[in-house]
């Protein structure tokens, strides 16, 4: 029996799986993959029948990521749960550390690394996405939404889920968000700065999460007011729980609205506006600070000097 | 023959969850009972510690009967697979039979039998549900109607890998889901004999019925958005899929017509008019046809 059970959901990627599962492989020296396919229409099933010392599940029916993660999970005999997206990667050897803390610290709950942003090619851009190192109680930064959340960096102690539940279907893309809160509700967590994936960001263009960003948030600011049904929270007074809803939107728009400064460069303008959008209607006021709105009428503006000052060079845009 | 898990699911109700468990050790040789304490507020985790063969899953955030049974399933090794519920009996020896029928039939995916109703005192009516046992591809039956009494299913935890777990928003209608996933892949069996006491809720228990209008309007809503797009029902001729949703809808609006009737009798109004609520979303023909029932029984 392996200690730990690498979940990869994967549907349509066949071309990018095998070198998920491999990465997988080296992480550790014990570990179990279990590749969920979701229904997969292409020759998903014939790359996944080549590759030996996998468990192979194929749902006949499609049930969204967080419904596979959820199979992959039955099917797991591990002590120990990680997620895999098709597309990300373990770096070599992470496995076995974070496995290693989380056996030395019985009570904990889960233990969370930090990943490598990369492109399209794999290629690291030089961002990390970390958490602050601590370890003990993550509930209220998990709350708030101040900690990187990535399946990616995690090691689950599959306990737990008999404590809180499975994933939740309903809430796409913020599953993991929702399962870690209720998990740190009542276990704590120990975070460690140390990379341990690459996350492989997607394109504008790859429809894979251009505009996703502001609909998760979104989603999250609203999923939020059902975690506060958690014990924890309601033990709160309504002032404080005021403040933390405060705190949560404000931070929610900040991040869409630094993420769509960040896509003006690239020309990708339906990513900004859906994210100026969202993040004026999670907190108008915020997002029409002087200094944003500044900022960005300054980056739309060179971004269009540079234009017309190109249009008379060789470039061609089409 | 392969171990069994019978996972009992059971939220602050111990002075019934014994009866079930022992029922359940009884109905087989080789098994393991999982008791899901789905969050329970009262003695129910003392009353676990004394059944001392059961595997107790103590879940501390409330998951409803779908998850804290999904969670009865992480919790679980058999390679075969039932639901019990706290409040209902299993006979004994009734799983071996249908597991043997799942041995012997490779290609069938579930297995599922008679339930005895009885009602809230305990006592055996003198009904069995389902009437009729479908057998074999029953998709377009099962449709029509949820014929599969929960506790009386037996099935391959093998289905579960193509088909996905229960579906957890699905509140009471989370096996029905199910079935109907399964029966889109497998064959189904029936044992043509009664396997368990089924304990019926009246309106004025809270349980269950309370919530018939609720129910059917979400079954509907899965019904449109779910089972009319899953591969098979989308590849039949038109009339099939116009045919499953007539007899959906004629059975959905019929159940909800007899609940509107027994609530209007226990003199429990305001259920009766939720009820109603839903009965004239879903069918505004229907209130007709329940205006003559009416006329019909009080003529009587």
């Amino acid at each position: 029996m392996s200690s730990v059970s690498v979940i990869i959901p994967t549907c349509n990627r066949p071309q990018l799986l095998p070198r998920a599962i491999e990465s997988a492989r080296a992480a550790g020296t014990d570990v179990e993959i279990i590749v969920v396919d979701d229904a997969s229409q292409d020759k998903t099933a014939a790359v996944c029948a080549r590759l030996s010392g996998i468990k192979y599940i194929r749902l006949e029916r499609n049930q969204g990521v967080a419904g596979a993660r959820n199979v992959g999970i039955l099917a797991s005999s591990g002590e120990f749960v990680a997620f895999l997206d098709d597309d990300d990667l373990r770096l070599p050897g992470s496995l076995d550390w974070q496995v290693a803390t989380l056996a030395a610290a019985p009570e904990a709950g889960f233990v969370c690394g930090a990943m490598l942003i990369a492109d399209q090619n794999y290629q690291p851009t030089g961002e990390v996405s970390a958490p602050p190192e601590m370890c003990g109680d993550v509930f209220w930064q998990l709350l708030e939404l101040d900690f990187p959340v990535m399946p990616l960096s995690l090691v689950i102690r599959k306990q737990c889920f008999l404590s809180v539940g499975l994933l939740n279907r309903r809430i796409p893309g913020i599953d993991d968000w929702d399962i870690l809160v209720r998990i740190a509700e009542l276990f704590p967590a120990i975070t460690s700065a140390e990379p341990v994936g690459i996350y492989r960001q997607p394109a504008p263009y790859s429809g894979q999460g251009s505009s996703v960003q502001s609909d998760h948030l979104a989603c999250a600011a609203n999923h939020q007011l059902e975690l506060f049904e958690l014990p924890r929270v309601k033990t709160l007074s309504k002032s404080q729980r005021q403040a933390i809803r405060r705190r949560t939107i404000n931070r929610a728009a900040d991040t869409l609205l630094w993420g769509a400064w960040k896509s003006l460069p690239q020309k990708n303008f339906g990513f900004a506006v859906a994210n100026i959008a969202t993040a004026l209607r999670l907190n108008p006021f915020r997002a029409m600070r002087p200094a944003i709105v500044r900022r960005m009428g300054k980056t739309l503006s060179e971004r269009l000097r540079k234009r017309n000052s190109d249009s008379s060079g060789l470039t061609s845009p089409n | 023959m392969s171990l069994t898990s019978i996972i009992i699911t059971t939220h602050n109700r111990p002075k019934l969850l014994r009866r079930a468990v022992e029922s359940a050790f009884a109905a087989g040789t080789n098994l393991e009972v999982i008791v899901v304490d789905d969050a329970s507020t009262d003695e129910t985790a003392r009353v676990c510690r004394d059944l001392t063969r059961i595997k107790y899953v103590r879940v501390e955030r409330n998951q409803r009967v779908a998850g804290a049974r999904n969670l009865g399933l992480l919790a679980s090794s058999g390679q075969y697979i039932t639901f019990l519920d706290d409040d209902d009996v299993r006979f004994p020896g009734s799983l071996d039979r249908q597991i043997k029928l799942l041995e012997t039939n490779s290609e069938a995916g579930l297995v599922y039998g008679y339930a005895i109703l009885v009602d809230q005192s305990g006592a055996a009516t003198n009904q069995s549900y389902p009437r009729i046992c479908h057998q074999g591809d029953v998709l377009w039956e099962l449709l029509a109607q949820n014929f599969i009494p929960c506790g009386t299913a037996v099935f391959r935890r093998s289905c579960l890998d193509r088909v996905g777990l229960l579906d957890q928003r699905l509140a009471g209608i989370d096996d029905w889901d199910l079935w109907v996933r399964i029966a889109e892949l497998y064959s189904i069996m029936a044992l043509a004999e009664p396997v368990m006491c089924w304990r019926q809720s009246t309106p004025a228990s809270q349980q269950g019925t309370s919530a018939a209008g609720r129910i059917v309007l979400q079954s509907v809503q899965q019904f449109q958005e779910s089972w009319k797009n899953l591969p098979r029902v989308l590849s039949a001729s038109h009339e099939m899929k116009r045919r499953a949703w007539r007899r959906f809808s004629a059975n959905m609006s019929a159940h909800l017509s007899y609940e509107v009737l027994r609530a209007l009798r226990h003199r429990q109004l305001a259920q009766a008019t939720r009820n109603l609520f839903a009965l004239l979303r879903l069918s505004p023909a229907a209130m007709l046809r329940l205006l003559r029932i009416n006329n019909a029984h009080s003529a009587r």
